[in-house]
């Protein structure tokens, strides 16, 4: 069966190399990719748009309809992981571990028994390890700065290379960041998965929204001149901020999705304590 | 308002999928309905827009406004109109009918579930629709991974059995991908009608051949054309009742539409197949495609396995319709989308009412159903009648065109696998209805109630009324089929397309 496997694999690799012999040279300038719709782009982008970015405006103005469904692919990515993965659990069994936040005394609760409420003690994992301080302190500082990067990158995708995916990804991976150097609970509480999970298609809305908006203006799906009124702006500046409204909803919708998809697969689908 | 049809099909159902999955948070008793009226808002606005396409021929929607082929543009032709009614009102219909499934089945998931299921019929309306060669992957993508996750949710194997397809279903996007960059690269668009303009010089190159080849090839793998098929039945067997019904009946023949629009409008009929001559061997395939999927199905001694290798053989259908190359054959293919979509739901629709009340769909697990769950075997009486052919279901009228196709192009290789399988239905068919007619029902309790008649234990009526509106839509669909065909699948067809 393994050769049989090889065999199609090396046959199906000749016939993709075999066809490239057809293609243009690489960089070509007289290519069809490069002719038959890069002039329009580069030159009426900045008229059609006023964006600088021709990328930026390809991805979410000229081309937006796929990007609104890229986005619901990362949506639906996280649903399919919490609808398979997630556990609803009341109570885990077993005993749970509490610390005392002034001696670091640990509290050992067997099943079954409450421990009075108190803000005293703090629940700690069942592996707990006391935290680096200077893992702790060092991601403490850096965690508000890649935020702000975060932001910056959504904000500044009309300009630069960037926009909703890049910039979501980096609000996502400070939580995470957060959840690795201190604990999960700790980034649990930051942001409760409710508040994730609800965020989470909220952006895809934010998104799909306007460009829902923009049918009932009477324009088509998706466009954004038709917000003119309701930005008042010309139309043109109108398509910008329709770029950058749904950026913000593209960098909602994978942000939470990540933190989403981190916190079912580390906690083993119970989202209490992970790595 | 009409204007808007093309959007708000696949709109409204992206919106409340998104709504679902919050309202599961706050009142999960809002899910149900919230997804009903978005697929019947998606199925009203389907069936205008077919009544439109009817009236005044291709549509043309521009999305964010601008023109093809710089933006993106829906093309609603007769085809796709057709295959867009099928799948929301197919969707519709059973959304109502699963909901004491879902309940069943999968407690205390039930909101993300329906959002993933309206997740699901958006992709499958963003496919149909769309006129975009790059966008069809994406809706794909948007289809498949909501289609593994609701596969997923099924009995102990089921996760295995969806990893498996997981793979193959990546693999045969990829392929397409692929295939779409190979076409990027040698015409510089991504619009379907603006490739099919550039394309004529071209057909000579082997880049445009082999783009063809990995396109169609993988969309086989999706479809799951007979070598390619392994991962379907246990993908199906295993999964949950509201997801096989409605996976079923609709994944394989999405994608048998997706190949049909790449030969006719894509590539178009001149190139496939007059330049290409690939389509005996094709054919060829599909007969043993059609073989194969009805001696698997003979072996098999589980009702739900049962149906989905007649599914795999359904597939052999239509692909060799298709690569027929002739009108009728073609008709026959785009009719059986629509046919073999009823009768597959009808069937598996039959099988979760017999999962919600047995657990078991084994054929020891049937005796004496007739008895248990008469309406319900009613409804499977009617399906089986449609699955072997018999006037005047709906499988006959397109089994008629397939066969006058196949003998008009003297492919009869291709006539002798449809009856061959038609037979073979009779038998499969047949059996399973004998089984539940004449044999007792298995009584753990002793021998002493036998003789007495097996209390009644129907499936609840919102199960069965979805049923009988399917069951009866076969029957409909057979007595309007000559409409079909003059109204629109006629004008589906490419006139240069004999």
């Amino acid at each position: 069966m393994k050769i049989i496997g090889l065999i199609i694999a090396i046959l199906t690799g000749v016939l993709l190399l075999s066809a490239t012999a057809d293609f243009p040279i690489f960089g070509d300038p007289d290519s069809p990719a490069s002719t038959h719709l890069s002039p329009y782009y580069i030159e009426k982008t900045m008229e059609d748009t006023s964006v600088p970015n021709i990328v930026t405006a390809v991805l979410a103005d000229y081309r937006g309809y796929d990007t609104m469904y890229e986005t619901a692919v990362i949506f639906t990515a996280g649903l399919a992981c919490f609808i398979i993965l997630r556990i609803f659990v009341r109570e885990e069994p077993g005993d749970r571990l509490y610390r005392h936040v002034l001696t670091g005394v640990t509290v050992r609760v067997k099943e079954g028994a409450k421990l009075p409420p108190s803000d005293d003690f703090e629940r700690i994992d069942t592996m707990w390890t006391p935290p680096d301080l200077i893992i702790k302190t060092v991601c403490r500082l850096l965690i508000p700065f890649i935020q702000l990067f975060g932001l910056y990158v959504i904000a500044h995708g009309h300009h630069s290379p960037g926009g909703g995916f890049q910039g979501g990804v980096i609000l996502g991976a400070s939580i995470i960041l957060l959840a690795i150097s201190t604990d999960l609970r700790t980034a649990v509480q930051r942001m409760r998965e409710k508040v994730d999970a609800i965020l989470c298609p909220v952006g895809v809305i934010i998104y799909a929204g306007t460009g829902a908006l923009c049918i009932l203006f009477g324009f088509n799906f998706l466009d954004y001149s038709a917000l003119a009124p309701l930005l008042h702006v010309d139309p043109i500046t109108a398509r910008s901020h329709g770029i950058l409204i749904v950026e913000i909803g593209v960098g909602i919708a994978v942000m939470c999705t990540m933190i989403w998809i981190y916190n079912i697969l580390s906690s083993g689908g119970k989202y209490d304590e992970g790595l | 308002m009409s204007q808007q049809y093309p959007a708000l099909l696949i709109i409204v159902p992206l919106l409340s999928a998104l709504l679902i999955s919050i309202t599961g948070w706050i009142n999960k008793r809002l899910c149900f309905p919230i997804a009903v009226a978005a697929l019947a808002v998606s199925a009203y606005s389907c069936i205008g827009l077919l009544l439109r396409v009817v009236d005044e021929g291709v549509i043309v929607y521009r999305l964010g406004g601008w023109d093809p082929p710089m933006g993106i543009a829906y093309y609603v032709d007769h085809l796709n109109a057709l295959v867009l009614v099928v799948v929301s009102v197919v969707a519709l219909i059973n959304l109502i009918g699963s909901k004491k499934s879902i309940e069943l089945e999968m407690p205390g998931k039930t909101a993300p579930f329906y959002a993933l299921y309206v997740l699901q019929v958006t992709g499958l309306l963003g496919v149909v629709v769309t006129g975009d060669a790059f966008n069809l992957y994406v809706l794909l993508e948007i289809t498949a991974l909501s289609g593994y996750a609701m596969l997923a949710m099924g009995d102990d194997r089921a996760p295995l059995s969806t990893l498996n397809y997981l793979y193959i279903g990546t693999i045969g996007a990829c392929f397409y991908l692929l295939g779409v960059g190979y076409l990027y690269i040698v015409t510089g668009s991504l619009n379907m009608v603006d490739i099919a303009n550039i394309l004529p010089p071209l057909y000579e190159s082997k880049a445009v051949l082999a783009a063809f080849i990995i396109c169609l090839v993988g969309v086989w793998l999706k479809m799951a054309f007979f070598p390619l098929h392994a991962w379907l039945p246990n993908a199906y067997t295993h999964a949950p009742s509201a997801a096989s019904s409605l996976i079923a009946p609709l994944v394989t023949k999405v994608m048998i539409y997706v190949m049909i629009r790449l030969i006719l409008t894509v590539f178009t009929p001149e190139f496939t197949f007059n330049i290409l001559a690939i389509s005996e061997p094709i054919v060829w395939l599909a007969v043993v495609a059609i073989f194969m999927g009805a001696i698997l199905a003979l072996a098999e001694r589980n009702l739900k396995k049962m149906l989905t290798y007649i599914i795999v053989a359904e597939v052999g259908y239509m692909v060799g319709g298709a690569w027929l190359g002739n009108r009728l054959g073609m008709t026959g293919a785009i009719l059986h989308i629509v046919n073999d979509a009823l009768m597959t739901l009808c069937a598996f629709m039959v099988v979760s009412n017999v999962a919600y009340k047995l657990k078991g769909y084994a054929f020891d697990d049937l005796k004496g159903l007739f008895r248990k769950m008469p309406f319900t075997m009613g409804a499977f009486v009617v399906a089986a009648l449609s699955m072997i052919g018999v006037p005047p279901t709906c499988g006959f009228f397109s089994k008629w065109y397939l066969i006058s196709g196949a003998i008009q192009s003297g492919q009869y290789a291709f006539m002798v696998a449809l009856l061959f399988s038609s037979l073979v239905n009779v038998v499969l068919f047949f059996r399973v209805i004998e089984i539940c007619f004449y044999e007792p029902f298995s009584d753990h309790h002793g021998h002493g109630h036998d003789h007495h008649a097996e209390p009644m234990a129907e499936a609840p009526v919102s199960m069965l009324v979805p049923l009988y509106v399917v069951a009866g839509g076969l029957i409909l669909v057979g007595i309007y089929t000559s409409d079909i065909v003059n109204y629109v699948i006629e004008f589906a067809i490419p006139k240069s397309i004999l």
